[in-house]
């Protein structure tokens, strides 16, 4: 059986597929979300690690960069000094103070095979105060870190002088020592507190005195990350530590995870050490994100908003159309209904009307529900007669004009044109009331109008009584009195047929 | 009943005398060995000790007033723009090194006035009075303005400290050991109460074994007037108990290495040994290692502040160390030699024996030492 769709059934379809629509509209949000999220937070590991790493290197290389330039400044003072033919130890000190403002060495200083060590201002034995001077013979350079007791610490950078003499004394080595505070100056950036960077020995001690972060500061590396990091981690990285190999370490620590980059500075046993709170990059990527999350969610609820607010429109357009429509076919059947029920020529009811009427009628007399009702027969005098000699015209004309008349005094009544010069008039209620008085007064005309050779009409009535089973016994009474009427007015010189 | 008052009034003077006295003296570093009013024995020997603070402020107290590096040349105006110096100490050591830093500090500060000062600071391997003597008269034919020294030992060197003087040269002692008394040289420097320093070291001890047990003394240099004195001042402190025993005596001569092998010897001898009294600096640290190899429990008190040595200190091995103010000797010592080359004499300028606080320290302090020292955390 084939299903008809029905108003509210594409009404329910409509506001069914609407909030679908929405719903898979709203998860299809949530995931995108939930997907950019992810995505930020591997994002920021990565970028976090890739510019980390890129800046420990940057760092790492700035150091290595320090100390060759250093080693090659040493090798020129010590051919300069060579060369010079000094002749005694005040030349010596004036000749290093020379060489030390030039070449920008910091503590530039000879040692000779007693380890007794020459600087602008001083001479001093050595041994105990520097390091590599503890080894009997010094083959290459050397890089070591000086702890200064009351100070920072210092790096120092040693290279061997052999066939080195001054005034028949060998000297085996020379060196300078650079500040690691000089060292940090060197690599600071501004970098607004986000970044933080950090010189370590090899067991995790900080040697340039900066703080790699609020939570490590200055404090041992390991010793610091050992709460916050599994045990398998911190001996991963010690060892790469010990074995001078470059990492990364993640760690979260009073609520902020942090990342930390460590590469080797080449030539030392240090490690450079730059960590950042990874919540200064994931705020900014965040921020960023949640701002286009933001402007993706407006775009959302706006299409949303939209969504509704069109099949409303939708539907309200729809209902009113579908009302238009009705109304339409209303007036359509009533305009067909009026044309089957009207007369063309005069606009009264015709005679198919009547039979409805009549049928009504009857229902209600049957059931005893009516009890005023008259019915008026009405018929046009001379008709024929003027169709003959005036045309049908003109006959016409009468036809309206007689209608007319009727409608004129039976405004309470509904006329019926049932014949082609006959007509009913149907009266109920107040119509019936005044029947009489209209009656008397229609008359009076039509009794002038034969005088003045205007319309005349035959009037018959009937009122209905206790025996009447149908109108039609009413209609019978009616037209008889109409013929009887017809007869008195040919009486009084309307014209009638035969005058035709 | 009117006197009572007045005894009360004299009391409280009293009272209050010594408390402020013991307040100066735990943060004075320079100049307090006048001040016979002290009636504490640490005070008046320019000691501070921890046990003696108010907790909370103990510990930052002791650690940072131990030495002091912020220091500024006073007011006088050296006469020349250049001076030429020539020191030399007992031996080659880290404890001379930090004297050194202080002598350098003071050194930047005179030519950021515009005076030039170049120096030999000089010491053989180990501790000799021989070499000494040696250094002293190869310094004597060179173009010096002062020649300071720290005795190595003093009825050797004293002697030719006065000839030295008597030739018209300007000559100083410095840093831990003074020439013996009497002696011509112009001042001193340094450490004045060693005895002092050897006494409350082995109070410290003795206080810790309950007055009770056996001990070993660890000296430094023979002879070495620092390092005797507190031997000195170890073994009276002894003596005053009873119960407590001094089973070895020794020497060795600034080395580590020896003191490592003196200490094994002792307790090989002496399995059953409470404590070591150590009088020098490579005493503690010899004695230190030889304890962690072994089972022993005795207690080590000893002196100054070498690096291994505070970590001993930190890890509870060695059990107070008597901190001596190397870099303030240092610093001092260059401008008191200034003043001496321009021919000032002891008096308004500077006093004839300039004191430096020893502060004792304990195993809570240790790790602040090191890291204001060292830079080690």
């Amino acid at each position: 059986m084939k299903r008809q769709i029905t108003r509210r059934s594409f009404i329910l379809t409509a506001i069914i597929g609407g909030i679908l629509l929405m719903t898979m509209v709203i998860i299809n949000t949530y995931i995108s979300y939930e997907q950019t999220v992810t995505a930020t937070n591997e994002a920021v590991s990565e970028v976090s690690s890739f510019y980390l790493e890129a800046m420990a290197d940057r760092r790492a290389k700035t150091i290595t960069n320090l100390i060759n330039s250093n080693f090659e400044q040493m090798e020129k003072a010590v051919d300069y000094i060579n060369s010079a033919k000094i002749g005694s130890k005040k030349e010596l000190r004036a000749t290093i103070g020379d060489l030390k403002a030039l070449l920008s060495l910091n503590r530039f200083a000879l040692v000779d095979n007693d380890n007794i060590v020459y600087t602008q201002y001083t001479t001093y034995t050595g041994r105990s105060r520097h390091p590599f001077l503890s080894e009997d013979k010094m083959d290459e350079r050397s890089v070591s870190t000086v702890s200064l007791y009351g100070s920072s610490k210092q790096l120092c950078l040693a290279a061997p002088t052999p066939d080195f003499t001054i005034e028949g004394k060998h000297y085996k080595a020379s060196f300078v020592q650079i500040d690691i505070r000089d060292i940090v100056d060197l690599l600071a950036f501004d970098d607004e507190g986000r970044t933080y960077f950090g010189l370590y020995s090899k067991n995790g001690e900080n040697l340039s005195d900066t703080e790699l972060g609020p939570y490590i500061s200055k404090k041992n590396l390991f010793d610091s990350i050992k709460g916050v990091v599994s045990e398998e981690t911190w001996n991963e990285n010690h060892d790469n530590f010990s074995n001078k190999v470059e990492g990364s370490i993640t760690f979260t620590a009073d609520g902020a995870e942090e990342t930390l980059c460590y590469v080797p500075v080449e030539g030392t046993d240090w490690m450079m050490v730059v960590l950042i709170r990874e919540s200064v990059i994931h705020d900014r990527i965040r921020s960023v994100s949640e701002r286009s999350l933001e402007a993706s969610n407006r775009q959302i609820l706006f299409i949303l908003v939209f969504s509704v607010i069109f099949f409303s429109v939708l539907l309200l357009m729809l209902k009113a159309l579908s009302n238009k429509n009705l109304e339409a076919e209303k007036e359509n059947t009533r305009t067909f209904r009026n044309m089957a029920n009207t007369d063309s020529m005069t606009g009264v009811r015709n005679k198919h009307a009547y039979s409805d009427m009549e049928n009504y009628l009857n229902r209600k007399i049957r059931e005893k529900e009516i009890n005023k009702l008259a019915i008026i027969v009405c018929d046009i005098n001379g008709l024929k007669m003027v169709n003959d000699t005036k045309g049908h015209v003109a006959g016409d004309q009468l036809i309206k004009d007689a209608s007319s008349m009727i409608c004129r005094y039976f405004t309470q009544g509904a006329v019926y044109r049932v014949g082609g010069d006959e007509f009913v008039v149907v009266l109920q209620e107040k119509g019936y009331d005044t029947m009489h008085e209209v009656l008397t007064e229609i008359n009076s005309e039509v009794e002038d109008n034969i005088k003045k050779g205007e319309v005349v009409i035959s009037i018959g009535y009937s009122e209905l009584n206790a025996e009447d089973q149908l109108v039609h016994d009413v209609f019978e009474r009616a037209d008889r009195m109409m013929y009887e009427r017809k007869q008195q007015l040919k009486a009084m010189g309307a014209p009638t047929r035969s005058d035709a | 009943m009117k006197k009572f008052p007045k005894y009360t009034g004299i009391l409280l003077i009293t009272l209050l005398t010594v408390l402020v006295f013991t307040a100066c003296s735990s943060t004075s570093a320079v100049g307090n060995a006048g001040d016979s009013a002290q009636t504490d024995a640490f005070d008046e020997a320019g000691i501070t000790d921890a046990d003696n603070l108010s907790s909370g402020q103990e510990s930052e107290t002791s650690a940072h007033g131990a030495v002091d590096f912020d220091h500024d040349l006073d007011s006088y105006e050296p006469k020349k723009d250049h001076y030429n110096f020539y020191f030399t100490y007992k031996t080659v050591h880290p404890w001379w090194d930090a004297v050194a830093l202080g002598m350098e500090d003071a050194q930047r500060q005179y030519l950021d006035k515009g005076i030039t000062i170049t120096y030999e600071y000089m010491a053989p391997d180990a501790a000799s009075a021989e070499d000494q003597t040696k250094r002293l008269l190869e310094a004597a034919d060179g173009d010096y303005d002062v020649i300071g020294v720290d005795v190595a030992d003093a009825d050797i060197i004293s002697p030719l400290l006065d000839s030295m003087v008597d030739s018209g040269y300007k000559v100083m002692t410095f840093s831990s050991s003074d020439a013996r008394e009497g002696c011509k040289r112009i001042a001193y420097v340094g450490n004045t109460h060693n005895y002092e320093d050897g006494a409350d070291l082995t109070e410290a001890l003795c206080k810790k074994l309950d007055y009770k047990g056996k001990v070993a003394i660890l000296v430094g240099s023979v002879g070495a007037p620092c390092h005797e004195d507190r031997a000195r001042g170890a073994k009276d402190t002894i003596a005053k108990y009873p119960d407590m025993e001094i089973v070895a005596t020794e020497y060795d001569m600034d080395s580590v290495d020896l003191a490592y092998d003196l200490t094994v010897k002792i307790l090989k001898d002496n399995p059953d040994l409470d404590g070591i009294i150590c009088c020098n600096m490579s005493n503690p640290v010899g004695a230190a290692r030889a304890i962690t190899e072994s089972n022993s429990d005795a207690v080590i008190v000893g002196m100054d502040h070498d690096q291994e040595a505070l970590k001993y200190l930190k890890d509870g091995i060695i059990y107070c160390l008597g901190v001596q103010d190397c870099y303030s000797i240092g610093f001092d010592t260059l401008q008191i030699a200034v003043k001496i080359a321009d021919g000032n004499t002891p008096g308004d300028l500077f006093e004839e024996e300039t004191n430096e606080i020893t502060t004792v320290i304990y195993q809570e302090d240790a790790a602040q030492m090191l890291e204001l020292l060292y830079g080690d955390n």
